[in-house]
This record gives structure tokens, C-alpha cells and sequence, in this order.
């Protein structure tokens, strides 16, 4: 990359660039024209991928360059500080008692033989901290600690801080505790039931006399096309809850400073909703803390709560006046959880003769555990994450949350739409073998174009689902694999779509407000610092600001320092959830560095006296487009700029366009843009014991445009990595009386690398006209293809098609020989392997799915296209939005009566009146 | 998690180590023989059954010889399973156990006196006390057994060790010593079926090592392993099987011998089993059925009783896969 030290490896002080001043590192730069491709390259025409609003800004610094991680050097020799690393003198080590019952009213607690344990400095209980807090402002359930009762083993009963550890332990040995055991909840399906006691209580707003904590019922289209479908896969589908299984276990160091203000060290995914608890609970106002994020060791979601065990810390902290640091054990991330929700779904789907999908019906019953965490969205997630990328004809869906006697559940990578996603490509592929088509081919004829809206309202910007099947399937060689490889052996597709930031901020009282702010500030130096309160979780976020600051300033990454850790320097951001640092946070720092860029061409404009319209940057110079020699060095620039006022500084944030529509719940699942992606995997399915191995998987997903191609593909590999856990061997298990049987990372089955595939990463540019550069989400999305390829593959291994996951051998075998029964055959190695001969409806599929793919791409290019609405394929007018157009339309958000009379599983929850409306009902 | 503080002997031979034994067992006070600790102190940092002294075997030369006949006590896992002069089947077993980390360190003694496992067992302290313990580590309370209801008089913990079977096949003669001086036995008769007791091994002897007859070359065999993941996971079942023709002895034909591991408390040899195919010259299919049948799994495991007792049945075939058309 660089000229001047050629043959060094970089050492300390050694700059792999040159001095700032020199003119970069190319004295010669080039003539640059990004709205065409160049003659070079096939002559003069438009860029194929389409225009977006940053294609000017680019200077061909660092996008798209394979660039490491800039906090990678801090990791690899061990000098990053995580949690636990955090020291401050003398610090005492704060150690939570938790309850071992599941649920039990708290009568009383003693704590005095502990408090005299010499070397016990503080012992609290939930009595002093009754402030209920919790990440989502409508379901603040959480308090520090249990006030009146305990919901599920492990929750937390009170909190002891002590010189050591093993005396904090000894002090919770202490501490005896009175319970009244009332009846646990574990089965979810009990939870929709009237109960004596219900696990919380919302007030008026409580459902009935249940467990139930949220409840959706959406109604889109028109439902007579699928009164009498052509084909139907019904299936109920049972998924196992599963945990993040992040190295890093919790942990937090409260230290109130000599200034009388409160830093909280914590490893937290987003940092300003601990910020706002804190504040809640402890009863100061913001400004008197100071978050301070320290390192992640892993988020995926489930360091996204603000936590009861950091409210404890800063408790404890308070009133020793010493720092305490807590850190947890294993067993207590497992009881922390926040991981996939345990879910009964069952799916139908239904396709007309034309093979489209003229209705999809699904039912999500998800088991919340003990608290609200995230779980108002998860149930919208379940629904209306699977309205695209297909085009559909009707959508029905009921989903209810319930509590249980668990640990919460909450927000895990590819939140609320894994499962039923996994549920619906199953769906398709049952479909596709029973019209006897090619499933690709299926999806390529019923996909969404660009710049189009969901059934659901939701405004669909870039789309390359299509690249994405027709990479995967040249590159996996389906067509001479699928249905062809022999028993044991088979390969499967599945596709994903997923929301790349979500369109309303969690905390959207203050409405106004930005969801990303970045500061930028340039001193003589040359260098820039960013200012960023976006939570680096390991994905890569702080090099994603910096390399679009570079790109935008021409200059290297290296002249970038990233500042994001304290909130008391960081503007406001919402964290890393719902995929949308880099969506969000990159644009706001794009539109800082303009800010910048502005100034530097205008103080070069007056240098050389040209037209500030005729310039451009190059890698650390600026000069005219046409005519290269005239223009200055990018530090000239900068101190002609600061001249007059000092460092630079500047200012950019990002907010989401108006857009989706007005029904209840129109904003969950509304996203400025959307990711797709399809993966195939080859798996070896081993009959006699129901092994499954997966051997590799192509996974091509469209994340808009890679601004870090070695990010995105980490992503990839780690997102397949994570959901075949989910797929084979990860699950939390609940034991016959409730407990959690395998809270251990030796019992709860990670896979090992042994288990792991060669998984090939292709990515696809779909280049979206929002997004930072072009750029989507690449950190949730393709978590969620792996889950249906892989089962799917199976499906083309043995022939059977599976409704529970995680599919473990024991599960597996059991369907094997339930077949081998029902065929009344012997030996599992005759059973019988699938085989396509394709249909008639075949080549309709094809040479719709050719028709669509020109219809996309002139989609794609014209900035003059008319609006397309879902509907279209079903004969509908594309441009005028179905509900105007079809009398038999329907929109609801309410169950009928007639659908009440024979609800299915989660509908039933409807059947309960919030108690408001019980009230209401008795004054009529 | 945090392993309890505890007093740790270090002896260099073989006599003071059993000298600190006995002097801990006449003074009444209890104590734990430690090798390479890959079993001993996560079962401390979960509490389990910890003891104030730790008698370390880790700089006792004896313990440590290792040739084709010979396996010392102290032998790492990986060392024996890249030991060139291993009999395959051995090496085989070795070269499956946990993971490459934990061979490093885990021992052959250590394999073979493994503590039995059990979900209800194998916990951290404050879940045991959720489920108000159980009875393998009840806390002076106790407490049932909670695999097997109602009762606390036997423990049903599973013995999940991969060396023993393959070593069973092979024959393989154990060496203890102890206060009371030195014995040995077939590795078959070590073990006592309960998950408590485990084996015969007295207060204060150790085990100093393995010997496998000079004729092991002659056998043939193989070892299967059921597990979820390649690495890691201890054995949910394990079947070892070895045969030879010993015409040139004995004129009998072909001897046959297998051993489960995983399955129940201990590790067994199927005599039974094979002796009664032998003379009726069942096929493998019929053995393997007979296998099946043979072993009594519980629920502690990751994988329920009921696959496990037919995945032995699979297993069994395929360790004896090599055997095919041999068996006549």
C-alpha cells in the first residue's frame, strides 16, 4: 500500500504512510469519473448497481478496502481491557444471591449474620430499590433486585459487597431468606391460562388473569385466494430457546469518583439505555453518571438489556463509597440469558396454480421467561420479518408472548425472525416437492423488485435476493447435486431478509432526536477524532466510522482515532441492536466529514483560486478534477481553513425517513433498508445414527456494499457458525421439574471447529441508495439462511423433513424410524431417497423468473420508476397500493369474532380482556 | 466460581506418597489424589465434594513409564495416543478423549478412575442447592438420588471414560498400591457398580499403572464413540471390541471380547455375551442386538436412555465391522 518503507514490517513510530504534507502517497493523482464505468473497464455507461447519494465523496481511501479491525492490535496482545480487566484500588467484589426457587413470594430476609462477617461491607436487598426499569420504555419490569418475589431460579434476591471473594461468597451463605413457594409456570402453553397469580402484573393493561405479556394479530390482503389453494405445507414446528454463548461473561465495575459522579465500567451493547436505568434506579439525573464501555467480549444481543446486576454494582458502590466490581460465572450468564425465545410456531403456506404464494398463515407462540426484556418486538419480529422477500397474496398472523418461571428470554442475533423464517423456507421447500419444481427456481419467480413495498406497508429500497440464489447456485453446482446425491448425502437452500436498523428508535418519546450523532474534531496534527457513542461489540463499528471519515477527508485510517467508550464524551447513540450501527452511525459520520470536506475544498479554492466545484480529494491532497497539478496537500488545506478558528470541528446525524404505514405495530419491522441472502448447505446425514454433518455451505449474502469485505465476511462465517448451534446441537434444557439442566458451556453444545464447514462467502452488492456508501446490515441477516439450508439438506440427505430443532441425533433417529415404520422397512440404509422430475410448472417458473429479472434491473436503474406495490403479481395495478384498488382487502389488527370462536394456539391469548377494558365492559 | 482453598503434597516417589496417605487416614482427615486435574478441580470450582488436602502424583517418575506393555499412571493422554508401539485400539480411544487442551494434561489413571457424571451432579453449588442436592454429593442432608427416585442407596452416575473398554479387550492387568501394600487385577474386576464408590481403589492406594500382555499384538479391534460434538464431549456410549484366531494355541478359533463404556456406572465386559455367540456362531447383527439388550443406561446424560441403548447396538456393528465374513 504504501511507498516509503517498503520492505519494514510496521513497527512502533515507523508510519506506514507518508509525512501529511507530502502530497500522499500517489504524487500523481489520477483523473477520477465514478457516475461511469471507464473506457477501460467496457466503455462509457451507467454503473450497473445503480447511483447512490455518496457516490461523489468517494476517494477511494479505505471503502471496500479489506481492512483490519482498527482495535484488533489491543486484542491480539491482550491490552484490550474487557470488563473484568477494569482495576481500580481498592476495590471491593460485589457477589449476587439468587433465588433457588422458581417462584416464591419473598417473606422476610436476614441479613445480619452475614453483615458480621468481618470483611462484608455491604449487603442490600430489592426493599431500598423499588424503581422498575427495563430496556423498552412500555415493559419495565425489571427491578435490582426481587422486591416482593422471586420469578425463576437465578433470579437475583440481594447483593453483598466484600474485601474478597470468597468472603462475599461466604456472606451469601448467610443470608437466610424466607419464601412462600407459589406454583411454577414452565410450560408456555399453561402461561395463556388464567392463573391465581400471575407472574406480573401490568395493571390495567393486564391481559386477563394470564401470563400472557404481549399479543399480535395481523390481518393483509385478500384472503379468498387462499381459500382454495393449489398446494399447502402445515406445519407445527417446535425451536429450543437458545443463549448467546458469548466468551465474555457479564461484568461491571461502579466506581463513584472523588467529583461525587458515578462511572459505571460495563461491557454493554448500548450504553445509553444502562445510562437511562441508571438514572431510573438510582434516582440522580443523567448527567452525574458516566458509562463507560468497556471492550466486548461478545454481545449477539445479550448485552443489550441494561442489567439488574449493574444497577446492583453502582448500589453497592454507593453505599461502601468503594469501586465494586462484579463478575459472573457461567451459570449466571445462563440465568441472565436474553437468548432465542423457546417458540411453538406452526406455518402454513399456501401457493395457487400459478405457483405463488397467495397466503401465509403463522402462529407464534414464544415463552418469554420471566421478563419483558425485548420481547414486545420479538412477537411483532415473527411475524412481519417474513412478509418479503417474496411477493404474497394474503398474510395472516397471531403471535403472543407469555411469561414463564425462566430466565428471560430477549434479542439474539437475527431477533424474532429466525425461527419463523427457518419455518417458512421449509414451508417452500415441502411446497416446491410437492409441485415438483425446482425450489430456486420458486423463489426466483415470486420475488419483491426494488424500490417496492411489502404487504405489510414496509418500503423495500435495494434488493439482491436475486444475485444472491443465482450466485449460490452456480457456485454450490446445484443443479447437479440437488435431489442427485445419494442416500446420506444432500444439499438445501434457504434465504433470509432482515431489517438493517430499525426505523424507530426504542426511546422515541423525545421523537426529535437523531438515532446517530457523530462529532468529528481535526487540530493542526492533521489527525481526526470521531467522536461516537456507537458500542464497538467486536463487529467492527469503530472501523466502519473511521473508514468512512477516511473515504470522505482522503485520508488513512491510520490519521483516524475513534473515541467511544465514555458517554461523557460520546453524542448520544442507540447501540448496537436491530443491525443498524453501521446503516445509521456511518451515515451520520458521513454527514460530519462533509462538514469538513466543505471547508478543506474552500480553503483550497481560495489557495490556487479556482471554482470550489471543480475540486476533488485524492488520498491527502486536493485539487481539480480536470486538471490534477492544481491543487494543495490535505494539511495546507487544513491549516488554511483553521486560520481564523482552531481545530475544526464538526457535526453530522442520521434519522430515518417518514415512511410504513398507520396500523398498530406498522413500525415494528420498518427499516430504512432491508439485507437478503441465500446459503446453500451440503450436509452428510449418517441414517443409522442420525448424525448430521454439515460439510460446506455457500453463503452469499446481500449486505449493499461491503465497506470492509474482511468484516462482512466474518460476519458471514461467524453468523453460519452460530445458527448451526441452533440448527444441531445448541439448546437450553429444561429438566422434568423446571431447572435449567445444562447452564455450562460443556453441556450446552456449542459446536466445536470440528463441527464447522468450509463455509465459501459471497457477497453481493445490491449498492443501496441510503445506505453509507452504498452499504446495509451484515451482522444479523445471515445468521438466519443457515437454519433451513441446513434442514432443507437434510431433508435431500434421508428424506425427512424436520419440525423441531435443534435437530440432534436422538430427535433425528426417532423421525427415521417413525419412516422406516410407516414404509415398514428394516435397515435405516434403505430408506427411500428423494428425487425430482420436474413438472410442467417448471418452465412457467423459469421464464417468469427470467421476465422478473429484467423487470428488476430496469427497476433498478430508472430514477423515474413508477411505485410498485405487493399485489402486483396476482394481477393487481403495481402502482396503486392494494387496500385502494381490492373491496375484498382486508387490514386488521383486532381478531373477529368468528375467528375468536376457533383461535389457534397463540391466537387464543385473544380470548383474555386487558383488564381496562374488562372495566369498561361491566359499566356498559 | 472460585476453587476452594486446599493443602497440596507434592511427593517425589511412590512411598512417600502413600506415607502421606496413611498419615492423613490415621488422623482421620480427608483428602483427594490429584494427576492432571482436568477432572478433579472443575468438580472443586463447582464445590463438589472438595477436600482440604491434595496429594499431587505429578513428580513421581514411576508413574510415568510408558512402553508397548507398560502404561504408567501418569502417562498423558496424548502421549498414549501418539505412542507409536500403542496397540491401535488404544490409541485409538486415547486420541477421542475430551479435547486436545485437556489430553495435554489428563492422565491414564485418571481416565480410568474418572468420577461418574450425572446432570443433577455435575452442577454448580447454588443450582445443587435449587434441586436441594442429590444424593452422589448431599451435603450431610441426605438427599435422594434424583435420577431414580426415592431412594438414597444407590447412585446411578454414569462412568463416562473412553480408555477402560479398549483396555478391558486388550486384557489389561491394573496395578494398585496402597498402605496395605500392592495389588493387582484384571482392569474388568476394578470397577464397583455404584456411582459413589466407582471402583475398588481403598482409602489412601493409587493406581501406578497398566499392563497389557506381551500376545496383545495378535488382537484385532476397534473402538466407537457416541458423541454430539467431535471434540469435548464425554462419551454418551462407547463399545470396544477385539478379536483374534488363536488356532496356534489353543485350537479354539476366534476369540471375542467387547466392552461398554458410558452406558452405566461402570465399564463392562460382555463375556456373557460373547461366549454365548462364539458357540452359537451368532451373526454381528445378532451380538450387536444382544448388546443392546445387555446395558441399562439412565437418564443423566445428554442423550436420552433409549438412543443411547440402540445407538450401542450401531456401534457394536461397526466396531466389529472388521470382523465381517470372518465370523462363520
Amino acid at each position: 500500500m504504501s511507498k516509503e518503507i517498503k520492505g519494514y514490517r510496521q513497527q512502533p513510530g515507523k508510519l506506514p504512510f507518508a509525512k501529511p504534507g507530502s502530497g500522499g502517497s500517489e504524487p500523481f493523482s489520477k483523473l477520477r469519473d465514478l457516475d461511469m464505468i471507464p473506457e477501460s473497464e467496457g466503455g462509457k455507461r451507467p454503473q450497473p448497481k445503480g447511483k447512490n447519494r455518496h457516490d461523489h465523496l468517494l476517494t477511494g481511501s479505505s471503502v471496500g478496502r479489506r481492512t483490519p479491525l482498527v482495535d484488533s492490535n489491543w486484542k491480539v496482545t491482550g491490552q484490550a481491557k474487557y470488563g473484568d480487566d477494569i482495576r481500580i484500588p481498592n476495590e471491593l467484589i460485589g457477589r449476587i444471591l439468587r433465588s433457588p426457587h422458581h417462584y416464591a413470594k419473598i417473606r422476610s430476609i436476614d441479613t445480619s449474620e452475614a453483615e458480621a462477617i468481618p470483611g462484608v461491607l455491604a449487603i442490600e436487598t430489592g426493599q431500598q430499590h423499588t424503581d422498575l426499569f427495563g430496556v423498552l420504555p412500555v415493559t419495565k419490569d425489571e427491578h435490582a433486585m426481587a422486591v416482593d418475589k422471586v420469578r425463576h431460579v437465578g433470579d437475583l434476591v440481594a447483593c453483598v459487597a466484600a474485601e474478597d471473594e470468597a468472603t462475599a461468597l461466604e456472606a451469601l451463605r448467610k443470608i437466610k431468606v424466607d419464601y412462600e413457594i407459589l406454583k411454577p409456570i414452565h410450560n408456555m402453553k399453561k402461561s395463556l391460562d388464567d392463573v391465581d397469580e400471575p407472574i406480573h402484573d401490568r395493571g390495567k393493561y393486564h391481559i386477563g388473569q394470564s401470563n400472557v405479556q404481549k399479543r399480535v394479530f395481523q390481518e393483509f390482503g385478500n384472503f379468498d385466494d387462499m381459500k382454495n389453494p393449489h398446494a399447502s405445507s402445515k406445519e407445527k414446528w417446535k425451536f429450543a430457546g437458545v443463549n448467546h454463548g458469548f466468551t465474555e461473561p457479564h461484568a461491571v465495575v461502579a466506581n463513584w469518583e472523588p467529583s461525587g459522579r458515578l462511572t459505571l465500567y460495563t461491557p454493554q451493547q448500548v450504553p445509553h439505555y444502562v445510562h437511562r436505568s441508571l438514572a431510573d434506579v438510582l434516582k440522580i439525573p443523567m448527567h452525574q453518571i458516566n458509562v463507560h464501555r468497556t471492550f466486548v467480549g461478545g454481545g449477539f444481543g445479550g448485552k443489550s438489556d441494561p442489567f439488574p446486576h449493574e444497577m446492583c454494582a453502582a448500589i453497592l458502590a454507593r453505599k461502601t463509597g468503594r469501586p465494586v466490581r462484579i463478575t459472573f460465572d457461567r451459570d449466571e450468564v445462563f440465568y441472565t440469558n436474553r437468548g432465542r425465545h423457546p417458540s411453538h410456531i406452526e406455518m402454513n403456506i399456501h401457493v395457487d396454480d400459478n405457483a405463488r404464494i397467495c397466503g401465509i398463515e403463522t402462529d407464534a407462540l414464544i415463552d418469554g421467561g420471566a421478563f419483558a426484556s425485548f420481547g414486545h418486538v420479538t412477537t411483532y419480529y415473527n411475524g412481519v420479518l417474513h412478509t418479503a422477500p417474496y411477493e404474497i397474496g394474503s398474510f395472516h398472523y397471531t403471535g403472543a408472548r407469555v411469561w414463564t418461571n425462566k430466565p428471560a428470554s430477549g434479542a439474539m442475533r437475527g431477533h424474532g425472525a429466525v425461527n419463523s423464517r427457518c419455518a417458512v423456507e421449509l414451508g417452500i421447500d415441502d411446497i416446491c416437492t410437492q409441485l415438483e419444481v425446482d425450489p430456486i427456481s420458486f423463489r426466483l419467480a415470486n420475488l419483491l423488485p426494488p424500490h417496492s413495498s411489502t404487504i405489510t406497508g414496509f418500503r423495500i429500497t435495494s434488493i439482491g435476493m436475486r444475485e444472491c440464489l443465482e450466485r449460490v447456485r452456480e457456485a454450490c453446482d446445484w443443479e447437479q447435486k440437488f435431489r442427485k446425491l445419494p442416500l446420506g448425502h444432500g444439499i438445501g437452500i434457504g434465504c433470509g431478509f432482515f431489517i438493517s436498523g430499525s426505523g424507530l428508535p426504542i426511546h422515541w418519546d423525545p421523537n426529535k432526536f437523531p438515532h446517530a450523532t457523530v462529532h468529528l474534531k481535526i487540530d493542526m496534527d492533521g489527525g481526526v477524532t470521531i467522536h461516537t457513542g456507537a458500542a464497538d461489540i467486536g463487529q467492527g463499528s469503530d472501523t466502519v466510522v473511521a473508514q468512512s471519515v477516511s473515504e470522505v477527508l482522503g485520508v488513512p485510517i491510520e490519521m483516524i482515532r475513534v473515541k467511544s467508550r465514555d458517554s461523557d464524551t460520546s453524542p448520544v447513540d442507540l447501540g448496537s441492536y436491530s443491525s443498524r450501527v453501521t446503516f445509521m452511525n456511518a451515515n451520520a459520520a458521513i454527514s460530519a466529514a462533509i462538514e469538513i470536506r466543505e471547508e478543506l475544498l474552500k480553503a483550497t479554492a481560495e489557495i490556487c483560486n479556482v471554482g470550489k466545484e471543480t475540486l476533488v480529494i485524492g488520498d491527502r491532497r486536493i485539487y481539480q478534477k480536470k486538471d490534477p497539478a492544481v491543487g494543495v496537500s490535505y494539511l495546507e488545506a487544513l491549516h488554511k481553513a483553521q486560520e481564523d478558528r482552531g481545530a475544526l470541528v464538526s457535526s453530522g446525524s442520521y434519522r430515518t425517513p417518514p415512511m410504513g404505514g398507520v396500523h398498530k405495530g406498522a413500525a415494528a419491522g420498518l427499516a430504512p433498508a432491508y439485507s437478503f441472502s441465500a446459503y446453500a448447505a451440503e450436509v452428510k446425514v449418517d441414517p443409522e445414527t442420525g448424525i448430521t454433518k454439515v460439510i460446506k455451505v455457500w453463503a452469499a449474502h446481500d449486505c449493499g456494499r461491503a465497506l470492509n469485505p474482511l468484516s462482512v465476511e466474518g460476519q458471514i462465517i461467524g453468523s453460519c457458525h452460530m445458527g448451526l448451534g441452533q440448527v444441531l446441537t445448541e439448546e437450553m434444557k429444561y429438566g422434568r421439574n423446571g431447572s435449567l439442566l445444562n447452564p455450562n458451556l460443556l453441556d450446552y453444545k456449542i459446536p466445536t471447529v470440528h463441527e464447522m464447514p468450509e463455509v465459501v462467502p459471497i457477497i453481493v452488492e445490491s449498492n443501496d441508495p441510503e445506505g453509507p456508501f452504498g452499504a446495509k446490515e451484515a451482522g444479523e441477516g445471515p445468521l438466519l439462511p443457515i437454519l433451513p439450508a441446513v434442514c432443507n439438506a437434510v431433508y435431500d440427505a434421508i428424506g425427512i423433513r424436520t419440525n423441531e430443532l435443534p435437530i440432534t441425533p436422538d430427535k433425528l433417529y426417532k423421525q427415521i424410524e417413525r419412516k422406516m415404520k410407516v414404509l415398514d422397512i428394516k435397515s435405516p440404509l434403505d430408506l427411500p431417497n428423494p428425487t425430482l422430475n420436474h413438472s410442467e410448472l417448471q418452465k412457467a417458473l423459469d421464464e417468469r423468473a427470467n421476465e422478473h429479472k429484467i423487470r428488476d434491473s430496469e427497476r433498478k436503474l430508472n430514477t423515474e420508476r413508477e411505485p410498485y406495490y405487493n399485489g402486483t403479481l396476482f394481477g393487481k395495478i403495481s402502482t396503486i397500493p392494494p387496500e385502494e384498488q381490492d373491496e375484498n382487502w382486508t387490514l386488521s389488527v383486532t381478531p373477529s369474532d368468528e375467528y375468536l370462536a376457533n383461535p389457534r394456539l397463540a391466537g387464543s391469548a385473544w380470548k383474555h380482556q386487558e383488564v381496562r377494558h374488562m372495566n369498561k365492559g361491566d359499566d356498559a | 466460581m472460585k476453587t476452594p482453598p486446599f493443602k497440596l503434597f507434592q511427593p517425589k516417589t511412590i512411598e512417600e506418597a502413600i506415607s502421606i496417605s496413611s498419615k492423613f487416614i490415621e488422623n482421620n482427615e480427608q483428602f483427594d489424589w490429584i494427576a492432571g486435574g482436568t477432572d478433579l478441580l472443575p468438580n472443586y470450582k463447582w464445590h463438589l465434594n472438595t477436600k482440604p488436602n491434595v496429594i499431587s502424583l505429578a513428580l513421581i517418575e514411576d508413574l510415568f513409564h510408558l512402553d508397548s506393555t507398560h502404561i504408567g499412571a501418569m502417562v498423558r493422554l496424548h502421549d498414549l495416543a501418539n505412542f507409536a508401539d500403542a496397540h491401535p485400539i488404544i490409541k485409538k480411544a486415547a486420541s477421542s478423549i475430551a479435547s486436545v487442551l485437556i489430553r495435554q494434561s489428563g492422565t491414564v489413571g485418571g481416565n480410568i478412575a474418572l468420577d461418574t457424571r450425572c446432570f443433577w451432579y455435575n452442577q454448580a453449588e447454588e443450582w445443587r442447592r435449587s434441586i436441594e442436592w442429590c444424593h452422589k454429593c448431599d451435603c450431610d442432608t441426605s438427599a435422594d438420588c434424583r435420577v431414580i427416585a426415592n431412594q438414597n442407596e444407590l447412585c446411578v452416575a454414569t462412568y463416562q471414560a473412553d480408555l477402560a473398554p479398549s483396555l478391558m479387550v486388550l486384557n489389561a492387568q491394573i496395578h494398585l498400591c496402597g498402605p496395605d501394600g500392592s495389588r493387582d487385577m484384571p482392569l474388568s474386576e476394578f470397577f464397583e457398580l455404584d456411582g459413589i464408590k466407582r471402583n475398588v481403589l481403598k482409602k489412601g492406594e493409587i493406581i501406578t499403572h497398566l499392563t497389557i500382555s506381551d500376545d496383545a499384538d495378535s488382537w484385532k479391534g476397534d473402538y466407537q464413540k457416541l458423541s454430539l460434538r467431535e471434540s469435548w464431549d464425554f462419551p454418551e456410549a462407547g463399545v470396544a471390541a477385539a478379536w483374534r484366531y488363536s488356532s496356534q494355541s489353543s485350537g479354539k478359533g476366534l476369540e471375542l471380547r467387547i466392552a461398554t463404556t458410558a452406558l452405566e456406572s461402570i465399564p463392562r465386559l460382555h463375556n456373557n455375551i460373547t461366549n454365548e455367540a462364539l458357540i452359537n456362531k451368532s451373526t454381528i447383527d445378532e451380538i450387536a442386538a444382544k448388546l443392546r439388550l445387555d446395558v441399562k443406561p439412565v437418564n443423566n446424560t445428554t442423550f436420552p436412555p433409549n438412543y443411547r441403548k440402540k445407538m450401542v447396538e450401531v456401534l457394536c456393528k461397526k466396531a466389529l465391522d472388521g470382523m465381517k465374513g470372518e465370523l462363520t
